[in-house]
């Protein structure tokens, strides 16, 4: 590229810059709670949903049975045990995105101090998907839960996707007299189904934050 | 050209009293969650202390890290542009554009384009550029700059809002609940993304590691920018750098719960090269940084990794707003950064201080900014720049402050003229500018050093030899 403009910067920054300075290492800070408590805690906080499931075939029934899921919306899924009816042939024109209702993905790693899950262009497939889609669900293995993010940083290899991010919770903004609302510009409500939970309930149950519930506005749009 | 007279503008807003009461009470309440969330992790000051430790040995091996990061990043798929001031990265950003013909753009929220003047520039060539970032888009059909790095609207009432969408959205004047506003802002924002030829960002941080960039949100807007566009465009200062991806997770921790108090940002999204079919850029700017670099009394301030959190402890700024700081940044980080930019357009920032030290308190990295403060303003009365009353208290301040004798005479002179004075003089605004908002205190009976030679000192004294007697 514009080698003159590099090579001046670099030149100026050799010149100037003040003696070198140490880069210290430091510990990977513990998190100190329970993992699977911070995270449904964490995330329910940042409005997200959670709803614990024995096993993994558990959840996919009772996904399958959600109003979200009935024939008449519009599905992407980007994981082989559920099937959505908005997939390649749509997608050929990616803005086409805009149009869907429903997404259904999974994480490779939870993460109990924030609530967040971690996607990546792998796991979404088409990352625009899951941004442009008014609901997500998420599958989590109970087993990928890491407690804190010193932990998390250290088990992914950034470079090896081209997007990865942690998402926690719906698209928020609090840009007006920092009134929080929930379902910003991209997903109104995510909701996560962690799995093979012990000790799930029978039947399960959704948790919630009271404050997490997208539909106050929804009337709006 | 005109002086920034921050005091003038900030009257201004401080007599517009719903404004300011609103305004104060959304950044308190932020700064306020910070505390809480920060006195939840044990570490939190350790953590600061090595965040500081870290920048520095960056900003230390700078050269070093911008040739690693940029390496890898041209290898994961980036074209890498180095520019070396606003006009640069803006024309190289309008070449990219002309070659792939782009119209319309989305950008999200970068502190490093709106130093360059990016928007206007690149609206005079004919390119439609929308703002992504709710507050920010407030701002740009407003036709006014942000008030805040991480909440460009906060000093706006959700009346104001609502005006503004009614005026140029066409939204209905009289709803103005923040969640109708909200659906204004996403319907009409998701025509544009369908219609945007390239998205735009700024960067939090960039990896030297592994030559990607992290961007921080709340609102999905950025993630919306970077991947459904052909052509994606970043911009980053050159101090944005950070040597490893485990690095991430101490700023990370850091960044959010010090900007709002929350625990992260709802998309914290890396980037590591284009998506298929994507092209995608990284334009690295330095604009004045690498001056900035070679202070040996001012180096410090690239630290920074703008969260914000100074300007939400800001006793001056909260009552005030972004808006009378009439600069890219504004509040405490925008007072000592602005006069690097311009010394005689800013020359007065520094001045909107009270000196209570809270945002060197709070910040998360340690950026020592009540020391840079009276730096600058050191720098503005040797320019030639100080306006009378300061060069006045500067010139006193030397002989006084610098011998003791002198200090005692001064503290005496001045518990004289506030118990003999008139009031029409001593607190007079024009002699006293302090006094415009406030009434002197009472004079105490005594100075410090009167009561301290009375009642302290002797017995220190005895203390003392009784120490060496015990010997």
């Amino acid at each position: 590229m514009n080698g003159e403009a590099k090579n001046e910067i670099l030149a100026k920054i050799r010149a100037g810059k003040p003696a070198s300075q140490p880069l210290p290492d430091f510990p990977m800070y513990p998190y100190e709670g329970d993992p699977e408590k911070g995270f449904i805690d964490h995330l329910l906080g940042f409005d997200g949903r959670a709803i614990k499931f024995r096993s993994r075939e558990d959840a996919v029934e009772w996904l399958k049975n959600q109003p979200e899921m009935e024939a008449s919306k519009i599905i992407y899924s980007s994981v082989p045990y559920i099937e959505g009816n908005f997939g390649e042939d749509e997608l050929a024109d990616l803005r086409e995105a805009q149009k869907i209702e429903t997404c259904v993905t999974e994480s490779e790693m939870g993460v109990g101090e924030t609530g967040s899950v971690w996607v990546t262009d792998k796991s979404l497939r088409h990352p625009v998907c899951a941004l442009l889609s008014r609901r997500m669900f998420v599958f989590l293995d109970r087993s990928k839960l890491k407690g804190g993010m010193h932990e998390a940083y250290a088990s992914i290899k950034l470079g090896d996707n081209q997007y990865g991010a942690f998402y926690s919770g719906p698209s928020a903004t609090a840009d007006i007299e920092a009134v929080r609302i929930t379902g910003a510009q991209g997903p109104l409500a995510l909701t996560v189904l962690l799995y093979n939970c012990a000790d799930a309930k029978e039947p399960p149950e959704l948790l919630i934050s009271p404050n997490a519930d997208s539909s106050v506005w929804e009337k709006y749009l | 050209m005109r002086q920034v007279n921050q005091v003038k503008l900030g009257e201004e807003f401080i007599n517009k009293r719903e404004h300011r009461e609103s305004h104060d009470r959304c950044l308190w309440a932020a700064r306020m969650r910070r505390d809480t969330v920060a006195a939840s992790i044990p570490q939190w000051e350790e953590m600061r202390a090595l965040a500081s430790d870290i920048r520095k040995h960056v900003l230390s091996n700078l050269d070093q890290y911008l040739e690693q990061f940029a390496k890898n990043a041209e290898s994961n798929g980036f074209h890498v542009h180095w520019a070396k001031d606003a006009d640069e990265h803006n024309r190289i950003i309008l070449d990219i554009f002309k070659k792939r013909d782009v119209k319309v753009v989305t950008k999200g929220k970068s502190m490093t384009m709106d130093e360059c003047g990016m928007r206007e520039f690149l609206e005079k060539e004919g390119i439609e550029i929308n703002e992504a970032d709710l507050g920010e888009r407030i701002q740009q059909l407003d036709d006014q700059r942000p008030s805040h790095i991480v909440m460009p609207a906060i000093h706006k009432l959700r009346s104001d809002v609502a005006d503004i969408f009614a005026r140029k959205l066409g939204s209905d004047r009289d709803i103005d609940d923040p969640h109708y506003l909200n659906s204004v802002m996403r319907a009409d924002m998701r025509k544009r993304y369908v219609r945007a030829d390239a998205g735009m960002n700024g960067v939090n941080f960039g990896i030297a590691e592994t030559g990607g960039i992290t961007v921080c949100t709340n609102e999905g807007n950025a993630d919306i920018s970077a991947n459904l566009p052909p052509l994606f465009v970043a911009s980053m200062g050159i101090e944005k750098i950070l040597p490893r991806q485990s690095d991430l997770a101490l700023f990370i921790r850091l960044l959010s719960r010090s900007a709002l108090g929350l625990d992260i940002t709802q998309y914290t999204s890396h980037y590591h090269g284009p998506r298929k079919g994507q092209e995608a850029h990284i334009v690295i700017l330095d604009n004045g940084r690498s001056d900035r670099l070679s202070s040996s009394d001012y180096w410090e301030v690239l630290k920074c990794i703008r969260c914000g959190t100074c300007m939400n402890t800001c006793p001056v700024f909260r009552r005030t707003s972004g808006i009378s700081y009439d600069a890219t940044y504004m509040g405490p980080i925008g007072i000592v950064l602005e006069p690097s930019y311009d010394l005689y357009k800013y020359a007065r920032l520094p001045y909107s201080c009270t000196h209570c030290g809270s945002c060197g308190d709070v910040c998360p990295v340690q950026v020592p900014i009540p020391r840079l403060i009276l730096y600058w303003r050191d720098v503005v009365v040797k320019q030639g720049y100080g306006e009378t009353m300061h060069n006045l208290e500067q010139a006193a301040a030397e002989p006084i402050l610098k011998n003791s004798r002198n200090l005692m005479l001064a503290e005496k002179i001045g518990l004289w003229a506030l118990k003999n004075l008139p009031k029409g003089l001593t607190e007079s605004p024009l002699l006293n500018p302090w006094a415009k908002e406030h009434t002197n205190p009472e004079p105490p009976k005594e100075t410090f050093r009167q009561y301290y030679n009375r009642e302290i000192k002797p017995q220190i004294d005895a203390d003392g030899e009784k120490a060496g007697e015990n010997k």
